[in-house]
């Protein structure tokens, strides 16, 4: 075979495969942006680290959700929606660090359609910089530069990041299997087996999940301590974004564990937040509610009737009812948890 | 702009059909076609810094010009060679030393200067070690005089700017005017993009799936957590697969891109896990760097021409600096260091055994050995290589020998099994990228003395329909992975 015969059947194999690739990813997103229960699957876990920015940045949303896995699992904006009347988006992904809940938030405020962010503070727990992200997070995540301003590419970066990286194509296509395993007038809250964040935590599962995170602790490290002044500094100015912060609920008895593995650590945690907290309102113009769910209440407390919660799918991560809860709570409801205005709110 | 990047796919694919172009039409402009696009290429990083390349071209171009017109006349140029080098290395030494010395001087003496932080330009320490060689070979009388066009483009040429091979100007120059016939140019081409694809699909599909595993047990030590024995080996051996695939990654295609243009860079990388000493390693890892060392710090130290001692310290030095070219932290010279007392055991072995008759029996096992102990010692100088200070190094090297903690950030499952009996498959037997296409001249001949690379047939890359689309299908595969990725390891340097 001669060079040019090379080289022509090399892109015609690149350019086929690359056609394919686009037309996959776009028919999925299709698919996605109008089926009814599409926004479920920010619910799913897989490549949503890839492919969130860009779906931010295509639903332009009023009210978005940033945190770990606990946002991730727990605030469905299909529920929201309907509940609350806005366009939401849950901007949760695995193991968040410190770092990375500082650029997604400034990414979310970066979106001028964005009025309300929500935000577990545990994405500052995990201040452990054996997780921190590689120096291409920045560039390849979400193409701003090391300070934070968007690149001129960042046109390239969407059509790249939507139709030709792997994980939009590993994302789309568990989003599609799942969207299309759901029946007629099935919604995700009939399919925990498709959508786990409607699943159900049994009295087993508790058991062994608290052998796993037995050892876990709830504290608030330097490195991240500065990751959550730099987001606080990057809201001060914000005065037409309203921002809520709150210690999840996680399980009662994984709370029992933060306490007995470092009972210091996570009373200083809470403590520094809302002195920062306190000390943002005071000078910013953007205002901050901070609510803590990390407490004794009918959440962390709740029963669990035939060894079934209705509350949790694990120990950590509550299910997407319960996000409702927790919005309406924030947003001036009654009901479980504490609103921290002062440092004597604190308990 | 990292050559794993959708912006350089765009840009190489952009930047070779406007040249396609102007090799057939305008040939006169196609050097200066390429300057352009390589000063946009470094631009893209940083355009204000683009500024001191073009400041650092003018002046050596200035100083070398004027050696060897100098030298031409038969007066004197020591001089001149020493403000040039003066000038280089200040340059180097502000930019990328003048914090680590300042810090170092204020810890060690008790002062307290100010330690400057200033933006290290991309690049410096490769483009600086280029114009360098060119103002001693001036002064040796071996440097003709070019055109400013084409020593500007010596410097900047894109495909080795960021991160080598480091060029010289003799082996580059005389190629930025040849030229080449259509059959040629579909060559070039096909070899270019193939080359270009396995190294892509190395970074992405190999490199860049060790690094988490490396990264999370280096940053433990770095907090000062005491790594247990099972995470210490596998983040230091997930680190040296790593690295060699980083960076046969960077080389191929830094290769390949050139290939396209059909301009041939200096070898570079020749398998050096298959080395079976310490010397060996070193004429197949980083061969470019190895040769400047070489050539323009060992020999002009006096190399091995004065006596065993003063050969050893002529290689310690060498090694020394060598390691601290790497990065203004003490921790590369530390590793340089180590290298240099491989290197001087090595020499001294050879030395001590070279009438040495090993028994019949032994024999078969003399070369397995030795790449093993080669390989073993290299890993260990990883260990320092990759640590971001001294005391996680000690932390690693006390895991390593099992007086670490009982951390378990990475798991030793069967697929990690899987994956590093598949690895040291691959670069202890597998040919490199450079054997499968050697019959096509890849690159430029390794340096004299340096170990010759051998044309495969097995496995030999070819131009066909199934060698289109497997190298295809890899590429687009390489491509879906781009997103997860970071920068090249010897961008940094």
């Amino acid at each position: 075979m001669s060079a040019k015969h090379y080289l022509a059947w090399f892109l015609s194999v690149v350019a086929t495969a690359l056609v394919a690739l686009v037309a996959f990813n776009a028919y999925c997103e299709y698919v996605i942006f109008s089926d009814p229960n599409g926004a479920s699957v920010e619910t799913v876990s897989g490549f949503e680290r890839v492919l969130k920015p860009a779906w931010l940045d295509s639903i332009a949303p009023q009210m978005v959700f940033v945190g770990s896995s606990r946002i991730r699992e727990g605030f469905d904006p299909v529920l929201i929606d309907a509940a609350f009347h806005v366009k939401s988006f849950d901007y949760g992904v695995s193991s968040i660090t410190p770092y990375e809940a500082r650029r997604f938030l400034e990414d979310t405020l970066a979106h001028p359609s964005v009025r309300t962010v929500v935000m577990a503070l545990d994405a500052f727990a995990g201040g452990n910089d054996a997780q921190k992200i590689g120096p291409g997070f920045d560039e390849l995540r979400l193409a701003v530069t090391a300070d934070g301003r968007p690149t001129p590419r960042r046109a390239l970066w969407l059509f790249t990041t939507r139709y030709l990286s792997g994980g939009a194509a590993g994302m789309h296509a568990l989003a599609l299997y799942d969207l299309m395993q759901l029946g007629p007038g099935q919604t995700a809250t009939d399919r925990p087996d498709l959508f786990e964040a409607y699943s159900r935590m049994t009295a087993a599962s508790m058991r062994l999940d608290l052998a796993f995170r037995g050892e876990r602790v709830m504290r608030l490290s330097r490195s991240a301590h500065e990751e959550f002044k730099a987001a606080l500094a990057d809201l001060c100015p914000r005065a037409d974004v309203r921002a809520y912060l709150f210690f999840p609920p996680d399980n009662g008895a994984v709370i029992e564990r933060y306490l007995a593995n470092d009972r210091a650590g996570l009373l200083a945690f809470k403590q520094t937040v809302l002195e920062d907290v306190v000390r943002h309102n005071a000078v910013c113009p953007n205002q901050i509610a901070l609510f803590d769910f990390m407490t004794r209440n009918a959440i962390t407390e709740a029963p669990m009737p035939n060894g079934v919660s209705e509350t949790y799918l694990d120990l950590v991560h509550f299910r997407p009812p319960v996000g409702v809860v927790l919005l309406k709570r924030m947003l001036g409801e009654a009901g479980p948890g504490t609103e921290l205005v002062a440092p004597a709110s604190l308990h | 702009m990292p050559f794993n990047s959708y912006p350089y796919l765009v840009f190489i694919i952009v930047v070779v059909l406007v040249f396609l172009f102007l090799e057939e039409r305008l040939p006169w402009a196609k050097r200066a076609f390429l300057l352009l696009v390589s000063y946009g290429f470094y631009a893209w990083w940083r355009a204000d810094f683009i500024l001191l390349v073009v400041g650092s071209t003018i002046v050596n171009y200035a100083v070398g010009g004027e050696i060897t017109r100098r030298h031409a006349l038969s007066r004197p140029t020591r001089a001149l060679l020493v403000a040039g080098l003066v000038f280089n290395l200040g340059l180097i030494g502000l930019f990328k030393y003048a914090g680590l010395f300042v810090m170092s001087a204020d810890g060690l003496l008790g002062l307290d200067y100010p330690i400057p932080h200033l933006f290290l330009p991309l690049a410096i320490s490769f483009f600086t070690f280029e114009q360098i060689s060119y103002l001693v070979d001036a002064a040796d009388g071996k440097a003709k005089r070019y055109s400013f066009l084409d020593y500007a483009l010596f410097v900047s040429y894109f495909p080795h700017l960021i991160a080598g091979p480091i060029v010289r100007y003799n082996d580059l120059i005389p190629q930025f005017s040849s030229s080449r016939t259509r059959e040629e140019r579909d060559r070039d081409l096909s070899l270019g993009v193939t080359l270009f694809t396995l190294g892509l699909a190395k970074k992405t599909l190999i490199a860049e799936s060790l690094a988490p595993f490396s990264d999370v047990v280096f940053a433990a030590a770095r907090q000062g957590l005491a790594v247990s024995a099972v995470d210490a080996w596998l983040g230091t051996l997930f680190f040296a697969f790593q690295i060699y695939f980083d960076f046969s990654a960077y080389t191929d295609m830094a290769l390949g891109s050139s290939c396209m243009l059909g301009i041939r860079l200096p070898f570079n990388f020749n398998s050096p896990y298959k080395a079976a000493s310490i010397i060996d390693f070193w004429r197949r890892w980083h061969v470019s760097l190895s040769a400047f060392l070489r050539d323009y710090l060992y020999f002009a130290l006096g190399g091995n021409r004065k006596g065993p001692a003063l050969r050893y310290i002529n290689l310690m030095i060498t090694m020394l600096l060598g390691g601290l070219w790497h990065g203004a932290n003490w921790t590369f010279m530390i590793w340089g260091g180590l290298h240099g007392l491989y290197l001087c055991v090595n020499h001294a072995w050879h030395a001590a055994t070279e009438n040495v008759r090993w028994p019949r029996l032994l024999r078969p096992f003399g070369h397995p050995a030795a790449v093993l102990i080669t390989f073993a010692a290299t890993t260990l100088a990883w260990v320092v290589f990759r640590a971001q200070n001294f005391s996680s190094a000690l932390i690693m090297l006390k895991g390593l020998v099992g007086l670490g903690g009982a951390t378990s950030f990475v798991s030793f499952t069967p697929l990690a099994a899987l994956a590093l009996v598949a690895l040291f498959a691959i670069v202890w037997f597998a040919p490199n990228s450079m054997e499968m296409t050697w019959a096509f001249h890849p690159a430029l001949d390794p340096p004299k003395g340096y170990t010759k690379v051998r044309a495969i047939r097995w496995l030999a890359w070819r131009p066909s329909r199934l060698s289109a689309t497997v190298i295809g299908l890899i590429g687009i595969a390489a491509v879906l992975a781009l997103s997860n990725l970071s920068p090249f390891i010897y961008f940094q340097f």
